[in-house]
């Protein structure tokens, strides 16, 4: 871990500014350091010398004054790094989401969302004590430290060279024992999540073991997987804590050198006492800095792994979405420049129901459309054809890249090959208004179902809302209804019911010709999925091209037309 | 990391936690004879740092006096003895305390799983959610700082605050006083004053941070449907408009922030300046000297900082407290009405390998409801009611019904983690006069979501039966159709990765399954096993099922509200919710009362 990230600054201008408040507080802390000392060690030499308080009373006011002046700074300080800390926090965030929003959903599908947001919550808020305890140390380290040795060394030469031989000592040692625990401490660390997970998973697994009658055993195992994890840990540490160690001993032990070889000098006669008290006051001051930063290096840590997912957000220097593929040029692909594996029959029409071509034409065609996550091929040279006034059902085994192939026509999955609606290339941009969608999950949002339906659009269409619900299978439920964060509050069925609600609102209220959905019914009941059917049914009757993922019988039994996705050959 | 959403608990002022409360952390608390060690050597290590500079400070003002040297002497080793005693017994502060929390730990950890075990999984219903559970893990984890970083600094820092008072005082009282003054002012401004403006900021913040998080977590998980229905920027200018009013509030409240460090150097520094006013007009009179003068005045500045252990202390006593809070809210020491207790002694963690009671035979054993009803913990109407319905050995029954219809619940009192009013009876006997761990020898579940141990595929069948051979498990995979996947990992010592992260959702009900039927449970329940698995392999999966645990000596009793291959079967029954929650059978099946 660096002392400080430079990527911080670059994210975060607040933190620049910080540092530069920080550095000027931690100027004038240093001064009134100095200035404490020495006016303390002042009133103590004129006392002992016979002075009467009454002569002074110049003195002793000026260290009230400085003692006051000490505690504002201290406080200014405080106050410096709890703003630096929530306006740097505030940057990364809105960087973050930005940052998501232009990466789009097929870069984000590779990234644990949960964590994500984890990390851009309350994962930044480790922040906190990186800018209130561990930078003001650190600044203070390279601020105070040198300010007080070259005092000490005006002062009194011998003292200043014990501290400036002392000093450098610790980041060496404590590198040397960093180094000699690093790889055991990892394992430790390593061990402890285990041990943890452990525990999370004997916990979570709690019903299960009580249905086979394992409780018991498991508290013995929890008892002894504890008390090993113990002796080993403990030998970890014994070397681990010397580090600590080391610091508090260069501290003490350099405090002690000085008032000795002080001590000796004042007795005979080559040195001054308000000197000797004055340097002997700042030598554990000239430490202080860098014990703390030892001290709360371990806090910082925490602030930094978090803001190190964040940069990692930020830096990745992969494209946005569209140009990912690299080698798609003008959006066609000849199919004959594709390496031949396996099979290459895929995407045939396995079913053509015959029934009479519904009013408006037009069609929605994949022609050799092919899509590959990583080096493997998830859609290979696919070709079908969608036709307008249909209902069609797009099926095959799980895992085969039916969501996939709809992220594409999305335009958030890049693909070689062509679509077309009505002879035209569909868009690969964010020009969308063409096609209503709802996914496989709900994907709801906090607030009413009207709401929820109206996603999109700036003005709710309230009898559009019933109209889309009704279509949708979802007419008993109360439009007015609020749902909790993430659609809370509606069982998987009624969320289900709700999305495809939103994407017919979508389809009625832009008159998109494309409506796909989904899965849309594999939390539906008998009823509600025919309902559904009934509803997109009719979406199609009226001329548009209604595409459904499903392998549901009754889907599959009420299509126009059914496309089978096999699954691509793999060598 | 933490859950995004948890940081909107309102903060609780009151200082002493409850007596729950009380009994969580004493879990966490070593006994005395392992932390007295720690304890000690904190204390000499603190009390070595005043007496380092106490000593210092004496020896400079007396060698200005220029004594013979030999008068030094004592005080010479005295400073080299308290320098290394600072840093000597400091470590063995850390390593004695370490030592007695980690020795803790394991009965913490202990202490809290005995008292989950009686609770699940109805009375654990609050934390189903996975992250909670780790929530959960993680504030037992959090109560180790309880011990190491609250008590411990606590009275480290108030036993020397207590010594360098009373030293001073011995020397010069009314030095001693004043010290004594500024340190009470310190304690208590510094940590009430503070807790007053902390409390007042958590509660201006904590809600803004939990709408933040709530905006976050729907952003991040929604990207798709927000870019897909052109609905994204609006979403984030709504983000911005909350994130910015997280920032004005955090600016508002940070003028309270440094108001504890910036009291406890005022403080530090009064008490220097009334020594120093104390001290100088007593000079000379009853013997107080120069250097006892440097030794009194100095003292206070190596007091005040053993005493700046007090405020993380005092922030770390916050954070332990509500985990304990949390804690003890999951796991109540009173298990709720609605969980049957174990009968022997009311503590699950009685043996239950003694000989189930001759009335449950092996196999061919008979379930008859009558009547049944059940209510979850918590909830005030109950989710079943006037159950009634008889399984017996050969029968396979689906349970039908829409979801919330109480299909899981019923599941959930036939292995009696719920309660149950009406009659239950296991070949004639009530089911709640049998210990509910002999109940499930008899009648086993297949959950909804299998939990999968973090290990391998032969551990997760072993303990369904720890006697079974690798043929008799390879024979159980081979019945629920796993032997090809089985092969293509590698045989039974693939691993399934953390909650089964490794296997498919049918392929953790399939082994969930060869476990039950190694287990070989005369009543075999199954509850929606296609609740989390890829549509369009569910039906296969059911049929596997059924086919594979078909036995004439077992019931099995299919939960699904999806149709079920009708040839497979025996009887349907559908649960339905409303009114009366009646269990019906299919009109051309009859029902046995």
């Amino acid at each position: 871990m660096r002392p400080l990230d430079p990527r911080l600054l670059k994210h975060a201008s607040a933190a620049r500014w910080f540092l530069v408040a920080g550095a000027v507080l931690g100027l004038a802390q240093t001064l009134t350091v100095v200035a404490f000392s020495w006016f303390l060690s002042q009133s103590i030499t004129l006392a002992v010398r016979g002075d009467s308080l009454e002569s002074l009373r110049g003195t002793v006011a000026a260290l009230a004054g400085v003692v006051v002046v000490r505690a504002v700074l201290v406080w200014m300080l405080d106050v410096a790094a709890h703003r630096g800390a929530a306006a740097v926090k505030s940057q990364l965030r809105t960087a973050v989401m930005h940052r998501l929003a232009e990466r789009g959903p097929n870069w984000l599908a590779g990234q644990q969302d949960a964590r994500i947001a984890t990390t851009v919550t309350s994962g930044l808020d480790a922040l906190d004590n990186y800018f209130s305890r561990y930078l003001p140390q650190l600044l203070l380290t390279a601020i105070a430290t040198p300010i007080l040795v070259l005092v000490m060394l005006w002062q009194d030469p011998a003292s200043g060279i014990t501290v400036i031989i002392v000093l450098p000592l610790i980041p060496v040692f404590m590198i040397l024992i960093g180094q000699a625990t690093q790889g055991v401490q990892r394992a430790q660390w390593d061990a402890l999540q285990r041990l943890s997970a452990g525990f999370l998973d004997v916990v979570g697994g709690l019903a299960t073991l009580k249905i086979y009658g394992r409780e018991r055993r498991q508290t013995e195992r929890l008892g002894s997987l504890t008390e090993e994890y113990r002796g080993r840990t403990m030998k970890v540490l014994r070397v681990s804590f010397l580090s600590g160690f080391v610091l508090e001993l260069a501290g003490s032990l350099s405090v002690a050198l000085i008032a000795v070889s002080i001590g000796l000098r004042l007795v005979d006669g080559s040195l001054l006492l308000g000197v000797g008290l004055f340097v002997l006051l700042l030598a554990p001051e000239a430490f202080l800095p860098v014990r703390q930063v030892g001290v709360h290096f371990h806090a910082a840590a925490d602030g930094l792994a978090a803001a190190e997912e964040v940069f990692a957000i930020l830096d990745a220097d992969e494209p946005s979405r569209l140009d990912a593929s690299g080698d798609r040029v003008g959006g066609v692909r000849t199919a004959s420049a594709l390496p031949v594996v396996g099979q290459p029959v895929v995407g045939q029409p396995a079913v053509d129901l015959p029934r009479a071509d519904r009013p408006g034409g037009g069609a929605l065609s994949f022609e050799g459309v092919t899509i590959r996550r990583g080096d493997s091929t998830v859609i290979d040279r696919l070709s079908a054809t969608f036709t307008a006034g249909r209902l069609s059902v797009l099926r095959g085994p799980s895992g085969v890249g039916k969501s996939t192939l709809i992220g594409a026509l999305q335009a958030f999955v890049p693909f070689d090959g062509t679509i077309r609606l009505d002879g035209v290339t569909v868009p690969t941009d964010d020009r969308r208004d063409w096609l209503a969608w709802s996914g496989q999950r709900a994907g709801l949002f906090s607030g009413s179902i009207a709401g929820n339906v109206a996603l999109g659009s700036s003005v709710t269409d309230d009898s559009l809302v019933v109209t889309a619900l009704r279509l949708a299978g979802a007419a008993d439920l109360e439009p007015t209804l609020r749902l909790g964060v993430n659609g809370a509050g509606l069982s998987g069925g009624q969320a289900q019911r709700v999305a495809a609600a939103r994407a017919i609102y979508r389809c009625l209220a832009l008159d998109c010709r494309v409506l796909v959905l989904d899965e849309p019914s594999s939390a539906l009941d008998t009823d509600a999925e025919n309902a559904l059917i009934d509803g997109l049914a009719s979406l199609a009757g009226q001329g548009r091209i209604v595409i459904v993922v499903s392998h549901r019988p009754a889907f599959v039994a009420a299509a126009d037309h059914v496309v089978h996705l096999n699954e691509v050959a793999h060598v | 990391m933490s859950d995004p959403r948890a940081s909107g608990r309102p903060h609780r002022d009151s200082w002493l936690p409850s007596a729950m409360v009380r009994s969580v952390l004493g879990l966490a608390q070593p006994p005395a004879r392992r932390s007295l060690p720690g304890l000690v050597a904190g204390t000499v290590s603190a009390a070595s740092a005043v007496a380092l500079l106490a000593c210092s400070a004496w020896l400079i003002t007396r060698a200005a006096e220029m004594p013979p040297i030999l008068f030094l002497g004592l005080a010479v080793v005295g400073v080299r003895a308290f320098a290394l005693s600072r840093a000597a017994f400091r470590y063995l502060e850390r390593l004695l305390s370490h030592d007695a929390a980690f020795r803790q730990l394991g009965a913490l950890r202990l202490g809290i799983f005995a008292r989950l075990v009686p609770l699940a999984p109805a009375g654990l219903s609050g934390t189903r959610r996975g992250d909670l559970l780790t929530r959960l893990v993680r504030d037992v984890d959090e109560l180790q700082d309880f011990p190491l970083r609250v008590v411990q600094p606590l009275l480290t820092s108030g036993i020397v605050a207590i010594l360098s008072v009373v030293g001073v005082w011995l020397v010069l009282p009314a030095a001693g006083l004043t010290l004594a003054l500024c340190l009470v002012v310190a304690a208590v401004v510094g940590t009430l004053l503070t807790g007053l403006l902390s409390a007042r900021s958590e509660r201006a913040l904590a809600p803004l941070r939990g709408a933040l998080a709530d905006e976050v977590l729907e952003v991040v998980e929604n990207l798709d449907v927000l870019t897909a229905f052109g609905a994204l920027e609006s979403r984030l200018d709504n983000l911005r408009v909350v994130e910015e009013k997280l920032r004005l509030a955090a600016l508002r409240t940070s003028t309270g922030a440094g108001v504890q460090a910036a009291v406890i150097s005022l403080c530090a520094g009064a008490a220097t300046v009334l020594a120093l006013t104390t001290a100088i007009p007593a000079l000379g009179s009853g013997g107080f000297s120069g250097p006892a003068l440097a030794v009194v005045v100095l003292i206070p500045m190596a007091v005040f900082e053993v005493f700046a252990m007090i405020p993380p202390a005092i922030s770390a006593w916050r954070r332990v407290r509500s985990s304990a809070e949390r804690v003890q809210s999951v796991v109540p020491e009173q298990i709720p009405a609605e969980i049957p207790t174990e009968l022997a002694t009311g503590n699950a963690l009685v043996d239950t390998s003694a000989p189930v009671s001759a009335v449950l035979p092996a196999a061919g054993a008979v379930l008859e409801l009558t009547g049944l009803g059940a209510r979850w913990p918590g909830a005030d109407r109950a989710a079943l009611s006037g159950v009634t319905m008889r399984l017996t050995a050969g029968d396979r029954v689906h349970l039908a019904g829409a979801s919330g219809a109480g299909k899981t619940t019923l599941a959930q009192t036939l292995v009696r983690f719920l309660d149950y009013t009406g009659s239950y009876r296991i070949n004639g006997v009530e089911a709640r006069e049998l210990a509910p761990s002999d109940v499930r020898q008899v009648v086993g579940l297949c959950e909804q979501r299998p939990w999968l141990f973090d290990d391998t595929v032969r551990q997760n069948l072993l303990f369904a039966r720890d006697t079974a051979t690798d043929d008799d498990l390879l024979n159980v995979l081979a019945r629920v159709g796993l032997t090809d996947w089985m092969n293509s990992r590698g045989g039974l010592d693939a691993r399934v990765g953390e909650r089964g992260a490794l296997v498919s959702g049918g392929q953790a009900q399939r082994i969930a399954l060869a476990r039950a039927l190694l287990a070989d449970f005369p009543v075999l329940i199954v509850d929606e096993p296609t609740a989390n698995v890829d549509t369009g392999l569910g039906d296969t999966l059911v049929r596997d099922i059924l086919s594979a645990s078909a036995d004439a000596g077992r019931a099995v009793l299919l939960i699904s509200h999806t149709p079920v291959p009708t040839e497979l079967i025996t009887r349907t029954y559908t649960l339905t919710a409303g009114s009366g929650l009646q269990a019906d059978p299919t009109p051309e099946e009859a029902l046995v009362p």
